[in-house]
């Protein structure tokens, strides 16, 4: 377990370095420099500007400095708000950002697990197409078409939640929570649904049954461990597509978290910000990417074996 | 006895279980309709574009203006229209940049195996693991807001599926007869691949296309959505639903209408992914 382990942490750090280095070219080679104003500087104040952020050295020589900073957490001033470091930004929105995503996923793995295991209780029936049909709904309609419609529902004509916020107001989390939900919920739905499905057709579950184990029991405790399989693979880029979501949930519900900045960012150019930003979310995303394979060889000592031999 | 010696073709047997698929038929319907009514938008749009009533402003639907209007009194369903233009236009280019890129690595990978194999499927395995949405905010800030790089970016990032999908078929195709007698009858690589493999692939090609054009579409809607996409006065679906989010208290057709257009054609598309999944690949269920 432990060398598969290791095996896999070096294998995303040439990942990582990778987006570290496309991002940094691309920034680089992005037209306008971060001090375009629309007045023309003096030449003497651009390249004291360009000295004190030492964009005159070489670009290989930038690119080492940057690295050796990111190693120690430090992501560079920001170029738009010269007094705040990047840093500094995403340590403020970070909080919010991933406590939107941490309800948002619980959204999903509440609602998606618990109707995909109903639904493959009694395939083919009733119980089964209803979760199911909502499913396809909630793929088909996207986070900025549903959380406007909730809103409007909830917040506007019924007026039982708020419509905006986060942490201003009570219950201003629920609407936010549910919208980036939706959709991974309605996968989670039809993966459970395959995946139980499948476990459910085994011999040890039949066994199980005809031990005169209690119908719960055996959902609970045998089938559920192995028809999760597809539900955990899929949690590795469901929290990847909940943090690159949370863009649009948050600009909707005016949430002040990542997204937002990262946005501001875009649209100011402000490209140690955006370079910071990238970096951070593609280190995120391959985290837990890494940590679903983890938790899948954890639960299935059949792949343990297997990935430890090759 | 007649009719036995006809024979039927694996596509016939294809089309005749898609036929019984009543949800993907719908939606094939639906999908022709929408392309040819944006096809001809131009010639059959009640309204112009970009013709404003300041007086009129935004009403309610009603007979004269089907969908309503908007707050610069444009009329909404000439809007919708035209905006089906843009997001199937994006849909179906970048798809086919994403088509061409997948199969052609897909194909290169299994075909030729080995240690090129193993590179380009890492290449396919680190893509995977970046962060598309923000990737592709990265490259409309870098490259600026142009139409045909949007296509481009959107095209660059969606064909890692593809080429998955078809190096699994290659891999298993090219060690079929089929293939040693092409191989031992003097074909060159390419023939073989253009001939033979890509050939007898098609079916999980046209599935896949088929269910990566929603996904293409949403992306672009997502973008507009987002202000990074299509820029006004040009609109897709994505950048009405957008304008209509900022007015929907007041004026909630706005936003319902596009959204609705919207969220059927992805319905639309997917259902008719998924039923051609079934009937070309009946071995494959759902799920």
């Amino acid at each position: 377990m432990l060398k598969f382990l290791l095996k896999r942490i070096l294998a995303a750090i040439p990942v990582l370095l990778l987006v570290i280095l496309i991002t940094f070219l691309l920034i680089r080679i992005a037209p306008g420099g971060p001090f375009d104003r629309e007045r023309q500087a003096s030449p003497e104040v651009i390249e004291n500007l360009n000295k004190r952020y030492n964009l005159d050295d070489p670009v290989y020589v930038q690119f080492f400095n940057y690295l050796g900073n990111l190693v120690q957490g430090d992501f560079g001033p920001s170029f738009k708000y010269p007094n705040r470091s990047v840093t500094e930004i995403i340590s403020n929105g970070i909080p919010i950002t991933a406590e939107l995503g941490l309800y948002a996923l619980m959204v999903a793995i509440g609602i998606g697990v618990v109707s995909g295991v109903i639904a493959a209780l009694r395939p083919n029936t009733a119980q089964d197409y209803i979760p199911m049909s909502m499913s396809m709904i909630g793929i088909c309609l996207p986070a900025f078409v549903l959380g406007p419609i909730l809103v409007l529902i909830f917040g506007i004509y019924l007026g039982w939640l708020p419509v905006s916020g986060w942490g201003y107001q009570a219950y201003d989390k629920v609407l936010p929570s549910l919208t980036l939900g939706a959709a991974y919920a309605a996968y989670m739905a039809r993966l459970t649904r395959g995946g139980m499905l499948e476990v459910l057709s085994q011999d040890y579950i039949r066994t199980a049954i005809a031990k005169g184990l209690p119908k719960w029991k055996v959902v609970l405790h045998h089938a559920l461990r192995g028809g999760l399989a597809p539900v955990i693979t899929f949690a590795g880029p469901a929290a990847a597509g909940l943090l690159s979501g949370s863009f649009v949930v948050e600009s909707i519900f005016q949430i002040p978290g990542m997204g937002q900045f990262y946005l501001q960012a875009a649209f100011n150019r402000d490209y140690t910000m955006i370079l910071g930003t990238t970096i951070f979310f593609a280190s995120l995303i391959v985290i837990f990417n890494l940590l679903a394979d983890v938790l899948l060889v954890w639960l299935n000592p059949r792949l343990r074996h297997s990935t430890l031999k090759n | 006895m007649q009719e036995l010696e006809q024979g039927r073709s694996l596509w016939d047997d294809a089309l005749s279980r898609l036929r019984k698929n009543k949800l993907a038929m719908i939606s094939l319907c639906y999908l022709v309709v929408l392309i040819i009514v944006a096809l001809i938008t131009p010639w059959i749009a009640p309204y112009s574009y970009e013709a404003q009533d300041l007086i009129l402003g935004a009403t309610p639907p009603s007979s004269e203006h089907w969908l309503g209007t908007d707050s610069l009194g444009r009329d909404q369903l000439t809007r919708v229209l035209y905006g089906s233009r843009i997001s199937l236009a994006v849909g179906f280019t970048a798809t086919s940049v994403a088509l061409l890129i997948g199969v052609l690595w897909g194909t290169v990978a299994g075909f030729l195996g080995g240690r090129v194999d193993a590179f380009m499927m890492r290449v396919v395995d680190i893509l995977y693991a970046l962060p598309f949405a923000i990737f592709i905010i990265l490259l409309t800030v870098v490259f600026g807001r142009s139409l045909i790089l949007l296509f481009l970016a959107i095209g660059a990032v969606e064909w890692l599926t593809m080429a998955r999908i078809i190096r699994g078929q290659v891999l298993t195709l090219r060690h079929q007869e089929f293939v040693e007698a092409a191989v031992s009858m003097g074909l060159n690589r390419w023939q073989i691949i253009r001939r033979h493999l890509i050939p007898n692939a098609l079916g999980p090609i046209i599935v896949y296309t088929t269910l990566t054009i929603p996904s293409v579409i949403l992306l672009e809607s997502f973008l507009s959505f987002l202000g990074l996409g299509i820029q006004p006065p040009q609109s897709s679906w994505g950048s009405l639903i957008s304008s209509g989010v900022e007015t929907m208290e007041e004026y909630p057709w706005l936003l319902i209408y596009p959204g609705l257009a919207l969220s059927i054609t992805l319905f639309s598309l997917n259902f008719l992914g998924d039923g051609l999944r079934d009937a070309l690949d009946p071995r494959v269920s759902k799920d």
